[in-house]
């Protein structure tokens, strides 16, 4: 049952995934030239997307690939030659290799899709933020996740600005200081 | 999003970001306080506990609170579901009420800012008098794509002809546990080369073992067109009471 609710757990790498700055380095992606496009899906049997399901009685994983109206769930089967199973855990991304044996896909190998920072953002743990939040250090923590998660359950302080909101108000949604401390965070690398 | 959302503080010209990458699960876990809008309070569908001496409750207390004293708050939570969400609140001893709580296996735990004081101070509603509601209740909301229990059942009686009911589970295990009445069993690795079996005129109602494969198959069949839902429930729990019938 506590699946309902990790389905509802926003994904910070989900939309690493959409956004184009973080699409670059995925084979199969669009790409400039339509022929070497071609050439990389047909080698490299690879998907990259969020995983949704992994049933270890079936020994099957789906993983959701593709954008927009293009979201498929392919189904893909492992066995004990399958490395990193542990690593495909539902509702975390992921990058799945595999090879075709007759008409079932069998993964070979699963590995996590960790988050990339922008270019001049640093990251911050736990300890160090409980520091900051202690000590009434000045800065804007802002929640990046869905607006419902943020109702339910919220860091101290925590101001609610989910993604689109931000495209859409832009500056407007933070703070006139530019160099103010702004913390970002949301669900976590899950 | 959190990253998203820092890369685009970036570009609009702010020089001081961090991202905190861990995010909301890795703070609950590390045991700090986390706090639900008074909104979702009002309107989710939670648990809203007082802990605070049940005299003090009476007074007055939050609208539709359960008043538990301390003391007794893990008896009571005993038979919540632990995928509820919890809302606490109380005095000095709440922080120790979300840890205990949550070490309790309760995913959700949270707290009303600024507890009660704050609650009132906002102009929200509160209730005084004696407490009728003891027992703890919380039904958890169908998600997308899941079929109820009831109808569920309807369709495995027979009740409800409209529905096929597809058994996602491998042979082994329906030979071993036996399966529900108007059931096909199509495991789930057989599911896309055998879905001309199924009927796109009908409803159909996946279920494994406990959700997981349902889920999965649910997803590949609302792909190819079908009207489909699925049973997230664990088939052995008392709550389904489906008759097994050897195949």
């Amino acid at each position: 049952m506590r699946k309902t609710f990790l389905k509802l757990v926003p994904l910070c790498l989900m939309v690493a995934l959409i956004n184009p700055a973080f699409a670059a380095d995925q084979g199969g992606k669009p790409s400039v030239n339509q022929q070497t496009q071609q050439s990389q899906q047909k080698e490299a049997n690879v998907y990259t997307g969020q995983i949704v399901g992994k049933s270890e009685k079936a020994k099957t994983v789906s993983i959701e690939v593709g954008k927009g109206d293009q979201v498929k769930t392919m189904m893909l089967k492992f066995d004990e030659q399958t490395k990193g199973v542990d690593q495909a855990v539902k509702g975390h991304a992921a990058i799945i290799k595999f090879e075709m044996r007759g008409n079932n896909k069998y993964a070979t190998e699963i590995k996590p899709k960790l988050a990339k920072l922008p270019e001049g953002v640093t990251e911050i743990k736990t300890e160090t933020l409980q520091e900051l939040l202690k000590n009434h250090t000045d800065m804007f923590l802002v929640d990046a996740r869905p607006a419902s998660r943020y109702g339910q359950s919220h860091l101290p302080g925590a101001v609610s600005i989910p993604v689109a909101l931000l495209q859409k108000k832009q500056a407007a949604a933070l703070p006139l200081n530019k160099d103010k401390l702004i913390v970002f965070y949301c669900g976590g690398p899950t | 999003m959190s990253t998203t959302n820092a890369g685009l503080a970036k570009k609009l010209g702010y020089k001081n970001i961090l991202v905190y990458l861990d995010g909301e699960p890795a703070w609950s876990k590390a045991n700090l306080p986390t706090y639900s809008t008074n909104n979702f309070i009002k309107t989710g569908n939670v648990v809203l506990v007082d802990i605070r001496p049940s005299a003090i409750a009476v007074q007055a207390r939050i609208k539709g609170a359960y008043s538990v004293p301390y003391e007794d708050l893990e008896d009571r939570l005993d038979d919540v579901p632990r995928n509820a969400p919890i809302v606490l609140y109380g005095d000095d001893e709440v922080m120790d009420a979300v840890i205990d709580t949550r070490e309790e296996g309760f995913n959700f735990v949270s707290l009303v800012e600024g507890g009660f004081n704050g609650w009132l101070l906002a102009g929200e509603p509160v209730e005084t008098g004696p407490i009728f509601n003891t027992e703890i209740k919380w039904v958890r909301k169908l998600g997308k794509g899941e079929v109820s229990v009831a109808d569920f059942r309807k369709a495995a009686t027979g009740e409800d002809k409209d529905a096929v009911i597809v058994d996602a589970r491998t042979k082994e295990e329906v030979a071993e546990l036996g399966m529900f009445k108007n059931t096909i069993n199509i495991p789930l690795d057989e599911l896309s080369a055998r879905m001309n079996e199924l009927p796109k005129d009908k409803k159909i109602y996946v279920h494994c073992s406990t959700g997981a494969r349902a889920d999965m198959a649910y997803n590949e069949l609302v792909n190819n067109g079908f009207n489909v839902k699925f049973l997230l429930l664990n088939i052995s729990d008392a709550e389904c009471d489906c008759e097994i019938i050897r195949p």
